[in-house]
């Protein structure tokens, strides 16, 4: 270790050009790292600072391996093997740019990877890499790799690391936890699931440059919906009632999705194990809360209040390119362009456990105001004013009970509802009241 | 970062609050946590306004209501750093049914006590369906934290961990875990009756008992009145009141309402009967309530 630190004294000893001697940063770093315990890379950083030179002049990163990476790393050094790595096109302010992402692995883990400057870039899958100065980013709760201008990669020979193989660790082991739909979460693993198929569709991807055949579609038990695919073929139909062992849990946009492959089992059980395809079509009810904890599902129904219709509800003018809202009437990607007029709601719903932002299309807007979106472009050229029609949909709807039905997706701000079914929720308040009235009197009784 | 929920809680619940808590951490939201171990940061209310009053200047005006529901009277406050809410307020007139959502707000002077307050994002006026429907939401609500703190007492002392296994949603272990730590094992069959009455005051099997509050239940009462004599009597005793109060307001602040209920017995009054002719003289616009307790003749 303190050989290390010398040369990170010396490191930053150059950064500043050579004004502070390395033995003075020495002590000055080990005060950092030992009495204030502020990670190796701050503390370089705030030394090279603290002498009035450039943090970005200091060249020997921190070196780590994938595991012990964090989010919001600056300099970053690993040495790591290539285990996928494919190219595209990105849209960026001023045009198209291109990118290369994939996947590194080392002996700890596996991490994807963004490498935002692809000139004199070779890599290929297999290369075994040593990485200096990359940086890391949090997407999704996943720790990211980028790979940026100050970043150095030189290729290493490929014993430097042990072979990747792929699946390593990951092999079921022991008997699979039996689950319901409605318990799978994001990283759960050997799992074992009885369900019935709703659908399920054959399609070709490709899967880091490899064509597979993958088949996906919908499950359901009798505490909900999730989606499916399957790595290889099971020849799954309709309707079919299956148990599924040794499958894993992956998310899309908080979404858990269940996948399985060619190291699950797959059986097909009595049609009477579950309910009917019909009973099991029904969307159940779920609390946000219990959302919150799944981190989103597929066609679910949610009651609640509408608590506030957000900006950028009502009447809306969207780019003709990318479909997205203009904001005073420019495109954030492709300038001021002639918008296309759309109706949507963007509303808090609320059902005391959990809020989350239900979003509504043109044809459900239209619906919940009882008038076209040309009426409602009409109205607003008569008013002058685009939020004539916000403000008669926060009239409408705000402190509403409401029931709506639609997949949620959670991100950094939340969750969110893209709603197929909403209605004015009219409840017998009455006869609730007096069933919990008397199951509370049952107990007094009895107690 | 999820929105902070907006919790349904009854008046009563809430105001029993003398504990406030944030997360740590420099912009995490504060809590008020009830006994009953609510974490309420944001609350959702439907009531009847009976008051509103700017206790502010003309210039920095800043809106004061109550709100009650059946178990008792929140307390709203919305200034010049709520624009919206305080503008919507600006034009209600008592008395009428208004739902709020809003941020809890604590209010700790030297004295030691602790009021809690409602600092609204959205006033909006609504009907009694509405607010039927928020009482039924705040009973299944408070059903739930009921059965939690019951599971909690049980335990010695109650870990966020247990509270969770039992199916208790992650915000509400942590608030009955601090909720225990501050306010100890408290009496549950305080709010198992609340929840009992809230559910009461939805049925009409049990209107009677309902207090009067707005010109609907009014309505009711005359109809009520041309069929039974009684009601003659009530009337009575409701001028009797009003001039009770007038004479025990020797001050000019108001009759106490110990007092009140002191002088009532002469007339046969007890607390419920006094309870119920007050919101009616509230009501009719005879008395009003400057401070919290007192009464006061117009």
């Amino acid at each position: 270790m303190q050989e290390e630190i010398a040369s990170h004294a010396r490191d930053i000893s150059r950064a500043l050009g050579g004004k502070v001697s390395e033995k003075e940063i020495e002590n000055e770093l080990n005060n950092y790292l030992n009495v204030y315990r502020v990670s190796l890379d701050t503390a370089k950083r705030s030394i090279v600072r603290k002498h009035g030179g450039d943090p970005t002049g200091l060249q020997l990163g921190v070196s780590k391996t994938i595991k012990e990476l964090i989010p919001g790393e600056q300099s970053v050094d690993m040495l790591c093997r290539i285990v996928s790595v494919d190219g595209r096109q990105i849209d960026v302010e001023g045009g198209a740019k291109d990118i290369l992402y994939g996947i590194l692995g080392d002996q700890t883990g596996t991490v994807p990877f963004t490498a935002w400057v692809v000139e004199g870039l070779d890599l290929h899958k297999g290369d075994v890499v040593r990485v200096r100065n990359a940086y890391t980013k949090e997407f999704r709760g996943q720790v990211q790799v980028n790979f940026g201008n100050r970043t150095t990669l030189a290729k290493e020979s490929a014993d430097a690391l042990p072979p990747y193989e792929p699946g390593k660790g990951s092999v079921p082991r022991g008997p699979p936890t039996p689950m319901k739909v409605v318990d799978l979460k994001e990283g759960s693993s050997n799992v074992s699931l009885i369900v019935r198929v709703l659908d399920v569709e054959k399609r070709e991807v490709q899967v880091n440059g490899d064509a597979k055949t993958v088949f996906s579609g919908t499950f359901a038990d009798e505490t909900g919906k999730v989606k499916f695919s399957a790595w290889k073929d099971f020849s799954i139909s309709p309707s079919d009632t299956l148990k599924i062992e040794g499958g894993y849990v992956k998310a899309w946009r908080g979404i858990p999705q269940f996948s399985f492959d060619e190291r699950s089992a797959v059986s097909k059980l009595e049609a009477s194990t579950l309910p009917t395809v019909e009973e099991l079509e029904k969307s159940p009810r779920v609390w946000i809360e219990d959302l919150a904890e799944r981190g989103g599902a597929i066609d679910v129904v949610v009651r609640g209040i509408v608590i506030d219709i957000k900006e950028g509800s009502g009447l809306v003018y969207r780019c003709p390119e990318c479909k997205r809202v203009l904001r005073k009437m420019a495109c954030r990607i492709h300038g001021e362009v002639q918008g296309t007029p759309d109706l949507r709601v963007k509303a808090v719903v609320d059902d005391g456990s959990g809020a989350l932002i239900a979003v509504l299309g043109k044809e459900l807007t239209e619906g919940l105001l009882g008038k076209t979106l040309e009426a409602c472009i009409t109205e607003a050229k008569e008013n002058m004013s685009q939020e004539v029609v916000r403000d008669q949909l926060a009239d409408l709807l705000v402190a509403q009970p409401v029931e709506v039905r639609g997949n949620v997706t959670s991100d950094d701000y939340g969750l969110m509802m893209i709603v197929d079914g909403a209605k004015i929720l009219k409840v017998d308040v009455e006869q609730e009241a007096r069933a919990m009235l008397e199951e509370l009197e049952g107990l007094e009784d009895t107690a | 970062m999820n929105r902070e929920t907006a919790w349904r809680v009854f008046a009563g619940e809430y105001n029993d609050s003398t504990l406030d808590m944030s997360d740590g951490g420099e912009r995490s939201p504060t809590y008020v946590v009830t006994p009953l171990g609510a974490k309420v940061n944001r609350l959702f209310v439907v009531g009847v306004l009976t008051d509103m009053e700017n206790v502010g200047t003309e210039q920095g005006p800043m809106w004061r209501g109550r709100i009650t529901d059946p178990t008792g009277t929140f307390h709203i406050y919305a200034g010049q750093f709520q624009p919206a809410a305080a503008a919507a307020m600006s034009k209600l007139k008592p008395p009428v049914f208004a739902a709020v959502s809003g941020k809890s707000r604590v209010y700790k002077p030297d004295s030691g006590a602790t009021y809690v307050s409602i600092r609204p994002e959205i006033v909006k006026v609504v009907d009694a369906n509405l607010r039927d429907y928020w009482v039924l939401e705040s009973c299944q609500s408070l059903k739930k934290r009921l059965e939690a703190a019951r599971e909690a007492y049980q335990m010695n002392p109650p870990t966020v961990g247990e509270l969770l296994k039992l199916g208790c949603s992650s915000s509400l272990s942590a608030g009955l875990v601090a909720a225990v730590a501050h306010y100890g094992n408290v009496d549950l069959s305080r709010y198992s009756s609340m929840l009992a009455e809230s559910l009461r005051y939805l049925l009409p099997e049990f209107q009677e008992s309902r207090p009067p509050e707005t010109e609907e239940v009014i309505k009711v009462e005359e109809k009520v009145a041309e069929k039974a004599p009684e009601k003659g009597a009530d009337d009575q005793l409701e001028a009797d009141i009003l001039a009770l109060i007038e004479q025990l307001d020797k001050d000019g602040k108001g009759a106490s309402w110990d007092a009140i209920l002191e002088g009532a017995k002469k007339h046969k009054v007890d607390r419920d009967k006094l309870e119920e002719l007050v919101n009616v003289l509230l009501d009719k616009g005879l008395v009003y309530e400057p401070v919290l307790g007192r009464m006061k003749k117009i």
